[in-house]
């Protein structure tokens, strides 16, 4: 297909979609349709903090053997930029999806000790000050590192290797909000220290996922020359190790609440193994971890590109399960999947693809200023 | 005769040489190849033609034998062999067996990787390896690079100069013959580890024997089990004291705890005692359940002295309920309890101080109930 037919059928896809989701409001009620859009947008939202996280985490430890490949989780990372508006977008929900908006809530004692930060405008300055934090370190680490193909300034290496561990702080924190916010929150009697960890690590590999997949479709296409299967193991790798981390925070998570047994606590394990929920996270732990664990196992299947796409296409759909399965509970219902699911499912990836296609143009295929480009595609493992 | 030959090593002066000649030599000589190098080299392994370590199959294969026995022996032992609720929770709480299945795959897999690099596949420990004897050993540990050709164990017999010519035209500066060393007798790695199993599988047996021989024997218990300790049992004759006895008497002057001394030896002087119990529910449902366990016997369960035991006791129990024992004062009672009378004897080591005055209440119950007017029943019942 050429490429102005794809951008066509990217476009009519999204555009179906969009009818599906403002249908989806009118039609199917406005909490369906918020739940849905939190989901999207967090789904998005994550994608482009854990490709950034990557980048990121590049500076930070003065990676080498990543620098060629760095292009693509810049360029992924700008999923970031649209997901802000839709952020503000989504506080039109609090009055319809947290509890804790309503009048009256703060009789329940947890709420009421809750407040300080479960309150209307804390909110809104904690979703402005992570957006604005977000944008800021994507100024500084992807603009740059573009603006560096045209200048060839080494001092951004320099920048960047300072900006980086600020904000890898700045990461944990906001990661942790909008955990404790927008997903939690929809529960705010429960307590849980680790969800922020489970959400990183989920955003981490969903994150690496995109990376790993626009990598191999980019590397087969030969957009990406000097690449080696060394590079690639290296992503296999990261996505074999962090598998078993999502699993193993996941899992933390479940084991203390369940021997503890706490009704604050344990009750929101309660509503997602009822029925059909318990199923469903079955099927996650296969897919989220058993699945890919158990492909990446032998060292060929890290470098060999066939498996190493399915696996990627696995952890991102497993990662929409995943928010699926914490999210829509709190519907009050069976899991639901139909035509508003559907079009949201459509509009969101297909406008991401869209907008990837535009980021794709910007800059060259690999920071090709980077004093450490050679190094890098010199890595052999 | 030649004395044996275990390699012929080449010696080149960079790693890009050394990978040069693998190929040329390969295709002219038999025998096993092997490269001795400072440093590992990328690549070198697909140009020898190594086989793929096994190490990572063998990693998994005993990972998931530890996490089935972990597994397995969680399931036998919490649900089979003792099962035990803790903590409220099912039996089989496979929640609870993950992290040990997870620490005992673990552990498995570490010991798989580690010792089954060192001894199966590095075949360690490996005294004297005829390396060490090699002249060129000091430059290959810092800048010269060793392709050797080696002797596999039962052949011998290689062809050691077509080897050196084939290792010289690769591009080898030095040829070195290195003789296969003598053998190693005693301390030879085989005898050492077949002397190490020898006793572990010694002591295992030794132990396991013991176990079971110290269990079906008992005869021959070499431990006792704490049976046999230096002690006094209760109402046992014993010999370490003059009178034989193994209990002692309590110290003169001893006071029990929590009570004070009743020092009253007539009834009537029991009289100004003071009944310090109200007469509230709690207080008569603990006298009741003491009247029936130590009264009712002999007094009988209404305290009329119509017992369960009969005629065949000799004596004849009072009638609680009479108009003779109604006129006591409480304390009275309470000293009949304390120290008996007639053919009654002393209830004051069964009851406590507060028991007993729950049985006196409980007395005057018994008294009113057997001596009821019609003025008790409620106006409402008498219509």
């Amino acid at each position: 297909m050429s490429e102005s037919g794809v951008t066509k059928v990217f476009t009519l896809g999204a555009a179906a979609g969009l009818v599906g989701v403002l249908a989806t409001g009118f039609a199917a009620g406005w909490e369906r349709f918020w739940v849905n859009w939190i989901l999207w947008i967090l789904y998005v939202l994550t994608v482009g903090l854990g490709s950034f996280f990557l980048v990121v985490l590049e500076h930070v430890v003065g990676a080498k053997w990543s620098v060629p490949l760095r292009r693509v989780p810049e360029r992924l990372s700008s999923l970031i930029l649209p997901m802000g508006p839709a952020l503000l977008l989504a506080l039109l929900a609090l009055p319809v999806l947290y509890p804790w908006t309503r009048p009256g809530s703060h009789d329940n004692p947890i709420i009421a000790g809750k407040a300080v930060w479960l309150n209307v405008p804390f909110f809104v300055a904690r979703v402005a000050a992570c957006i604005g934090l977000w944008l800021l370190a994507y100024r500084i680490l992807v603009s740059g590192s573009i603006r560096q193909d045209r200048e060839a300034d080494v001092r951004f290496n320099v920048r960047a290797r300072r900006v980086a561990p600020v904000f890898m702080v700045v990461f944990g924190v906001t990661i942790t909000i909008v955990a404790f916010d927008w997903i939690a929150g929809l529960e705010p009697t429960w307590y849980s220290d680790v969800f922020g960890v489970y959400i990183f690590a989920g955003t981490f590999l969903a994150g690496l996922a995109a990376t790993t997949l626009a990598v191999l479709y980019l590397f087969a296409r030969g957009k990406l020359p000097g690449i080696r299967p060394d590079h690639i193991y290296n992503l296999g790798g990261f996505l074999f190790a962090f598998t078993v981390f999502w699993a193993y925070i996941g899992f933390a998570q479940y084991l203390l609440m369940w021997y503890a047994n706490m009704p604050e606590e344990v009750f929101w394990y309660k509503e997602r193994l009822q029925g059909l929920w318990g199923i469903l996270v079955l099927v996650l732990a296969v897919v989220h971890f058993l699945v890919p664990f158990l492909v990446l196992i032998p060292r060929d299947a890290k470098t060999e590109p066939k498996r190493l796409v399915w696996v990627a296409v696995f952890i991102l759909l497993a990662h929409w399960l995943d928010l699926y399965w914490m999210l829509f509970p709190v519907l009050g219902s069976g899991p639901v999947f139909s035509w508003p699911e559907l079009s949201f499912a459509m509009f969101f990836t297909f406008a991401s693809l869209l907008w990837l296609r535009r980021m794709m143009a910007r800059g060259a295929a690999m920071p090709i200023k980077d004093p450490f480009l050679r190094e890098g595609l010199e890595f052999r493992l | 005769m030649r004395e044996p030959v275990f390699s012929v090593l080449g010696i080149f002066d960079s790693s890009q040489q050394l990978l040069d000649a693998i190929p040329a030599v390969k295709a002219r000589v038999s025998g096993r190849l092997d490269a001795y190098t400072p440093y590992p080299i990328h690549g070198i392994d697909a140009a020898l033609g190594l086989r793929k370590s096994p190490i990572g199959g063998m990693v998994f294969v005993m990972g998931l034998i530890g996490a089935i026995s972990a597994v397995a022996f969680e399931l036998w032992s919490e649900g089979v062999d003792y099962p035990l609720v803790t903590g409220g929770k099912p039996i089989f709480s496979w929640q609870a067996f993950v992290p040990i299945m997870f620490e005992v795959t673990v552990l498995f897999a570490c010991f798989t990787a580690g010792l089954g690099m060192l001894f199966l596949l590095n075949r360690l420990p490996f005294f004297r390896h005829p390396m060490l004897h090699s002249k060129s050993m000091p430059l290959i540990t810092r800048d010269k690079f060793a392709l050797a050709v080696e002797a596999d164990g039962k052949a011998i017999d290689i062809d050691v100069d077509a080897i050196a010519a084939a290792l010289r035209e690769a591009g080898a500066q030095t040829i070195e013959v290195l003789e296969q060393p003598a053998p190693l007798g005693l301390l030879s790695p085989n005898f050492l580890m077949r002397v190490v199993l020898g006793i572990g599988i010694t002591c295992f047996v030794a132990g396991y024997l013991t176990y079971w021989g110290v269990k079906l024997f008992p005869v021959t218990i070499p431990i006792v089990h704490m049976l046999d300790q230096p002690r006094l049992d209760p109402e046992r004759e014993d010999s370490f004291f003059k009178d034989g006895f193994g209990m002692r008497m309590p110290v003169a002057g001893t006071v029990p705890m929590a009570e004070l001394p009743f020092t009253i030896t007539k009834q009537e002087d029991a009289a100004i005692l003071a009944n310090p119990l109200p007469r509230t529910e709690s207080v008569l449902k603990k006298g009741q359940k003491n009247f029936n366990t130590y009264c009712s016997v002999c007094h009988g369960a209404l305290g009329n002295g119509v017992p369960s035991l009969t005629a065949a006791y000799g004596a004849k129990p009072a009638n609680l309920a009479s108009d003779s024992i109604r006129q006591l004062p409480d304390g009275e009672i309470y000293y009949v309890i304390m120290r008996g009378k007639n053919a009654m004897p002393s209830y004051a080591a069964d009851l406590s101080e507060d028991e007993r005055w729950s049985v006196v209440n409980y007395v005057r119950v018994l008294q009113r109930a057997l001596n009821a007017k019609d003025s008790d029943i409620p106006q409402e019942a008498q219509k």
